[in-house]
C-alpha cells in the first residue's frame, strides 16, 4: 500500500522517478512547480532535487563549450531560484555546479594553454579577467592564475580547495595525484578535445553523494561535543540533529529536552520523539528509518516551546538544526529558534548548530524579512475558530533569522567552526562570479 | 533518610486532626496505589467494611471507574495472581503495622510530606482532620509491593528535575470530597481543574464568592465558637480546592485575609451578625483588591498607551484585556499583537474579545515571538504573582516574551509593563522556574485530534484508495474515504504521542508557570501606583500590614 501511494503524491520521490522518463524541460517545469507549491520542502530534499535535475540538464546539454554549459545551468538555476527564493539551498547547489563547470573549464583551458597556447578560449577568458581583482582580494588562488606567470603551480588550488574534505577525488578520471604531479599528470592525461561534461557530471554525482552522507559525516563529530550526563535541548525534528544525538547516544548517556516546534513541525517532532510515525511525512518516507533516541536509553523530555526559558537554566547545551546558514554566520531556522538561542545566550548555555555545508549560503542578509517565509495560518487557528480569522490578523512565520552572535559553534561535515569563520568556507565552496548568477 | 522519625509521620494512625504534612504525604501514596489496589477491593470488601467510604477518595477516576468492570472478566489465572498479591499485601501490611508499633515510622515515605505543601500553597497548611486517615494509611502500606512498582513506573514519567512538584494528580471527580465540602466549592473545584475558571484573579474571586456561600450556609456546631470552628470548616473546602488544582498566590492571600478576619471576630458576637460581617468582608475584599484595583490599574496602564503603539501581550490576562479595552475606549489608536501558547490557548479568547470590541489584533504563537516583537513598542504582561525579589511569576512563556522585548537585535529595548494587583504579591522568592512551579497533566500536551484538513489536498491514502477505486470503476468517494484508517500505521485520530505513558524513556512536561527575571520588567502597574519590580516587597508589606 505505501509503495503505491508514494509516487502519487507530488514530492521528491515522484520527481526523482519522473526525472528519468520525462523530457528535460518538463522536468524543469515540474520541479519549479513543485518548489512553488512547496511540495518539495526541507533543505535536503530541495538540494537533492536540484542536484539531480542539474545532472540531467548537463547530460542533456549537447555541447562541449563550457560557456554554453554555464549559461544553460545559469538559466535553469535562475528559474529554480526564482521559483522559491527562500529555499537557499537550491541556489547553493546551482552555484556549486557552476563552480564545478568553471573549474573543469579552467582545467581544460589550462591544459590547452600548456599544450598549444591556443587562443581559442579568448571568449570565455574575457569575463574571467573582469573577476580577477576581486578574486585576488578574496584570497582565492585560482583567481590570480590568469595573470600569474606560473599557471601550472597555482592550478591545482581551486580543485583541492573545493574538494577540501567533501570531495576527495573530483579529478579521479585524471591519472596522477593532482597536488604533487599536476603538471605532468595533467599533460599526460588530458585529451584536448575531452568533453568536460563527463567530469562535471562526476562532480555533480559527488555533490549528490555528499547530500546523502552529510548527516553521518556530521554525526561523526558528535562524541567530541557531547559529554556524559549532559542535558541537551533541541528543537524541531531535524534529522541531522537526530543522527548527531543518536551517534552520541551509542556511547554516552545524556538527557534530551525536545521543544516541539508547535504549529508547523510538532507532528513530525512527536513522531521523532516517540519513534512511531503517524504521519507519512516525506522526510520519513525518503529517509531510512531510524531508531528514536528513547530506544537507546536516552531520556527524552518533550516540552512545549513556551517552557524553553523555564528549563534553560538546567540545560548544558542547545543543539539546533537549521534551514540555511548565511555567510555572516547567522542562520535561517524554523520559527522559534531565535528565542531559544536567545534564552540560551541569557543563560550562558552554548548553542551548537549542526548543518551540512550545502546549507551554507553566500547570501548576506541586509533585509532579514525577505528571508522569512510565512506558513499556513490554519495551523495556528483551526477551522473551528474560523470566525476569528476574519477579524484578526493571524501570523505563522515558518522561519526565524538568528543572528550570528547567538551561535557559539557550527558543526558541518567539515568539522566545527566559529560563526565568524563561515565566510571562509563560503569562499571555498562558491566562486565569486557565481554568487549572483 | 533525611528525617527518620518525624512526629508527623507516626501520628496519622492516632487521633483526630493530624498535622498537614502527614495528610499531604499519604495522598500521593494513595493515588499511585489506587489503580493496583482497586480490583481486589470488591471481592474482600465485606471483610473490610471501612473501605467503601475511602475508595472514592481516589484522585484517579479512570482506574476507579475501570476497576469494577475489569473485575468481572478475570480469568482464573488472574484471580490466582490476585489472591497471591493480596496475601503478600496482607503480610506486608502486618509487617508494616508491627514496624509502626515498634516506633519505626514508614521510612521510605519520609521525603514526600513537603511535596504536597509546596504544590498546594497556602491552603495546604490548613489541612483538616481526616477521619479515615489512619486506615487509609494502613491500607497504603498494605499494597506496598505493587505500589512501589506502580510508583516506579509513575516516576519514570516524571521529569527528574521537577520531581518535587509531582504531588498528587489533580482530582478528577467530586467523589470522596467529604461531606463538609459545600456544593458551590465542589463545582468551583472542578471548574478550576478544567480551566473554566482560570487566571489568578478569577480564581481568587470565585473562591471568595464560593466561601461566601459556605459561610452563609454555615451554622456553628454546639460547644464551639464561630471564630474557632469556621476556620477548620473552611479548611475542608480549601483542601478540596487544592486537590483540584494547587491554589494560586492570590487565592492564598485572600484566604489568609479571610481567616484573619474570622479569627478576629469576637466569640460573643451572635452568629448571624458575625456571618454578615464576614460576607461584607468578602465583598469588600473583592471590591477593593480586585474589582476597583483592576479599574485603577487599567486606567493608569491605559495612560501608557499612545497613538500608534503596537502592544504585544502574552496569553490571556484579564487585566491586560481590561487595560487595552480602556485605552481603546479612550479613543487611542493602537495595534495589539497577541502571542499564545500551547496547550491552553488563552490568547484566543482575548483575541476574540478585543477583535469584537473593534481593536486591530494580530495573533501568533510562541514560534512567532521574534516576529511579533519586531515592530512592538510596548509589552503588557499579566501576572500570576510577583515574588519578593521582583520577579514575575506568570504563565509559562512570559519570560520568552519579556526577554525578546529586552534583547531585540540592534533595536531599542521595548518597555515591558506588568499589570498586577497587589493581592498577587507574595513574600516568597524565586530564582528559577523549577523550584516553584505547577505541573499540569502532561496529557494535555497530547493532541487529542490531529488537525484534519477540511479542504485542500485529500489525505494521501484517501487519494490512493480513490485511485484504486477509479481504476476498478467502483469509484465511490464515500467508500474510498472509509478504509484509510487501516492503512496508516497508527489508527486515524491518534497522535504519535497517544501512548507515551507506555513508551519507555519518553517524558512529557507541562509546566504552568515560569519566572521572568526582574531586569526584564520595567514597571509594575498596581492599584497603589506604578513601581519598579524592586518595590514589590515593600508594597507587599504595606498592603498586608494594613
Amino acid at each position: 500500500m505505501p509503495s503505491t501511494s508514494v509516487p502519487l503524491t507530488p514530492g521528491l520521490a515522484s520527481f526523482l522517478r519522473s526525472l528519468k522518463t520525462n523530457p528535460i524541460d518538463t522536468s524543469i517545469d515540474n520541479l519549479i512547480s513543485l518548489l512553488k507549491r512547496r511540495q518539495i520542502r526541507h533543505s535536503r530534499s530541495c538540494a537533492t532535487a536540484t542536484a539531480y535535475l542539474l545532472l540531467r540538464v548537463i547530460s542533456a546539454c549537447r555541447t562541449t563549450d563550457a560557456t554554453k554549459l554555464i549559461e544553460r545551468v545559469q538559466s535553469v538555476g535562475r528559474r529554480l531560484v526564482a521559483a522559491q527564493p527562500k529555499e537557499m539551498v537550491v541556489g547553493n547547489i546551482v552555484r556549486r555546479v557552476l563552480g564545478l563547470i568553471r573549474d573543469e573549464a579552467e582545467d581544460d583551458r589550462e591544459a590547452d594553454f600548456n599544450l598549444s597556447e591556443a587562443g581559442s578560449e579568448s571568449q570565455p577568458q574575457t569575463p574571467r579577467a573582469l573577476d580577477d581583482p576581486s578574486e585576488a582580494l578574496s584570497g582565492r588562488f585560482e583567481g590570480s592564475d590568469r595573470g600569474s606567470s606560473r599557471p601550472p603551480l597555482s592550478q591545482p588550488a581551486p580543485i583541492s580547495m573545493f574538494s577540501l574534505l567533501s570531495h576527495p577525488e573530483p579529478e579521479s578520471s585524471l591519472p596522477g595525484t593532482p597536488a604533487s604531479a599536476s603538471p605532468s599528470g595533467r599533460l599526460l592525461g588530458h585529451v584536448q578535445s575531452k568533453d568536460i561534461r563527463a567530469e562535471v557530471l562526476e562532480g555533480v554525482n559527488e555533490i549528490i553523494d555528499e547530500l546523502g552522507q552529510v548527516d553521518d559525516q556530521i554525526a561523526a563529530y558528535a562524541l567530541d561535543h557531547i559529554h556524559s550526563n549532559e542535558i541537551i535541548l533541541t528543537h524541531t525534528s531535524s534529522t541531522t540533529v537526530q543522527k548527531f544525538l543518536l551517534k552520541a547516544a551509542a556511547k554516552r548517556k545524556f538527557t534530551v529536552i525536545h521543544a516541539e516546534a508547535y504549529p508547523n513541525n510538532h507532528e513530525a517532532t512527536h513522531a521523532t520523539v516517540s519513534g512511531n510515525s503517524a504521519g507519512d511525512d516525506e522526510i520519513l518516507s525518503t529517509e531510512s528509518f531510524q531508531k528514536p533516541l528513547i530506544a537507546l536509553g536516552i531520556t527524552v523530555i518533550l516540552i512545549p516551546d513556551s517552557a524553553v526559558f523555564a528549563l534553560m537554566s538546567r540545560v548544558n547545551k542547545v543543539i539546533l538544526g537549521t534551514h540555511s546558514v548565511l555567510a555572516n554566520g547567522g542562520l535561517v531556522a524554523s520559527a522559534g529558534t531565535r528565542v531559544i538561542a536567545r534564552a540560551a545566550k541569557v543563560h550562558h548555555t552554548p548553542v551548537v548548530v549542526v548543518s551540512g555545508v550545502y546549507k551554507l549560503s553566500p547570501v548576506y542578509p541586509f533585509d532579514f524579512d525577505s528571508l522569512i517565509e510565512y506558513g499556513d495560518v490554519s495551523n495556528v487557528i483551526g477551522y473551528e475558530d474560523g470566525d476569528l480569522v476574519d477579524q484578526i490578523d493571524v501570523q505563522n512565520p515558518l522561519y526565524d533569522y538568528v543572528p550570528a552572535e547567538l551561535i557559539d559553534l557550527y558543526i558541518t561535515n567539515l568539522g566545527g567552526h566559529a560563526p565568524s569563520y563561515l565566510y571562509r568556507i563560503v569562499s571555498d565552496h562558491y566562486r565569486k562570479e557565481d554568487i549572483s548568477f | 533518610m533525611a528525617n527518620p522519625i518525624d512526629p508527623a509521620q507516626t501520628s496519622p494512625s492516632s487521633t483526630s486532626p493530624p498535622p498537614a504534612p502527614a495528610t499531604q504525604q499519604s495522598t500521593p501514596d494513595m493515588s499511585s496505589q489506587q489503580p493496583s489496589s482497586q480490583p481486589p477491593q470488591p471481592s474482600n470488601g465485606a471483610s473490610k467494611p471501612a473501605k467503601p467510604p475511602k475508595q472514592p477518595k481516589s484522585k484517579d477516576a479512570p482506574p476507579a471507574a475501570g476497576g469494577a468492570p475489569g473485575e468481572e472478566k478475570l480469568s482464573p489465572a488472574e484471580l490466582k495472581k490476585k489472591a497471591k498479591a493480596e496475601k503478600a499485601a496482607r503480610r506486608a501490611k502486618e509487617r508494616a503495622e508491627r514496624e509502626a508499633s515498634g516506633g519505626a515510622g514508614p521510612g521510605p515515605n519520609a521525603a514526600p510530606p513537603k511535596k504536597g505543601s509546596i504544590g498546594s500553597g497556602a491552603g495546604g497548611k490548613e489541612a483538616p482532620g481526616q477521619p479515615y486517615k489512619g486506615q487509609r494509611h494502613r491500607r497504603g502500606s498494605g499494597t506496598q509491593p505493587s505500589a512501589t512498582e506502580q510508583k516506579k513506573k509513575q516516576e519514570d514519567k516524571n521529569v527528574a528535575v521537577f520531581g518535587h512538584l509531582y504531588g498528587q494528580p489533580r482530582r478528577t471527580t467530586i467523589a470522596g470530597a467529604g461531606k463538609e465540602v459545600h456544593p458551590a466549592v465542589l463545582a468551583l473545584g472542578l471548574q478550576m481543574r478544567d480551566y473554566v475558571v482560570c487566571g489568578s484573579s478569577a480564581r481568587c474571586v470565585a473562591t471568595l464568592l464560593a466561601f461566601k456561600r459556605v459561610i452563609e450556609a454555615y451554622t456553628t456546631p454546639l460547644g464551639t465558637s464561630l471564630s474557632r470552628h469556621l476556620t477548620t470548616h473552611l479548611s475542608h473546602q480549601i483542601t478540596y480546592l487544592s486537590t483540584c488544582r494547587p491554589l494560586s498566590i492570590s487565592q492564598g492571600n485572600a484566604i489568609r485575609a479571610l481567616k484573619l478576619a474570622i479569627s478576629s471576630i469576637d466569640p460573643s458576637v451572635p452568629e448571624a451578625s458575625a456571618k454578615a460581617t464576614l460576607s461584607d468582608f468578602i465583598d469588600n475584599f473583592i471590591r477593593e483588591k480586585i474589582t476597583v484595583a483592576d479599574q485603577v490599574i487599567a486606567t493608569s496602564a491605559a495612560e501608557k498607551i499612545q497613538d500608534g503603539d503596537v502592544i504585544v501581550t502574552f496569553a490571556g490576562s484579564s487585566i491586560v484585556k481590561q487595560t487595552l479595552l480602556t485605552a481603546y475606549k479612550q479613543g487611542k489608536k493602537f495595534r495589539v499583537s497577541i502571542i499564545d501558547s500551547r496547550p491552553l490557548f488563552e490568547g484566543k479568547s482575548l483575541a476574540r474579545t478585543l477583535a469584537n470590541a473593534g481593536l486591530e489584533v494580530q495573533y501568533s504563537l510562541v514560534n512567532g515571538i521574534s516576529h511579533a516583537i519586531k515592530d512592538a513598542t510596548k509589552v503588557f504582561l499579566g501576572a500570576h504573582a510577583m515574588t519578593s525579589n521582583g520577579r514575575l511569576y506568570s504563565r509559562v512563556g512570559t519570560a520568552l516574551v519579556a526577554m525578546s522585548a529586552k534583547e531585540r537585535a540592534g533595536g531599542v529595548e521595548v518597555p515591558v509593563i506588568v499589570c498586577c494587583e497587589t493581592v498577587k504579591f507574595t513574600d516568597r522568592v524565586a530564582l528559577d522556574s523549577i523550584v516553584v512551579n505547577e505541573i499540569a497533566d502532561a496529557d494535555e500536551l497530547v493532541p487529542s485530534q490531529p488537525l484534519k484538513q477540511v479542504t485542500g489536498l485529500p489525505d494521501l491514502t484517501d487519494e490512493a484508495d480513490a485511485k484504486k477505486g477509479d481504476s476498478k470503476k467502483g469509484g465511490n468517494k464515500a467508500a474510498a474515504n472509509a478504509p484509510p484508517a487501516e492503512s496508516t500505521p497508527l489508527p486515524e485520530g491518534s497522535s504519535p504521542l497517544a501512548n507515551w505513558k507506555e513508551t519507555p524513556n519518553l517524558q512529557l512536561l507541562n509546566i504552568m508557570y515560569d519566572v521572568t527575571p526582574a531586569e526584564y520588567v520595567d514597571m509594575v502597574v498596581t492599584e497603589m501606583g506604578s513601581l519598579p519590580p524592586s518595590a514589590v516587597p515593600i508594597v507587599h508589606r504595606m498592603s498586608t500590614n494594613l
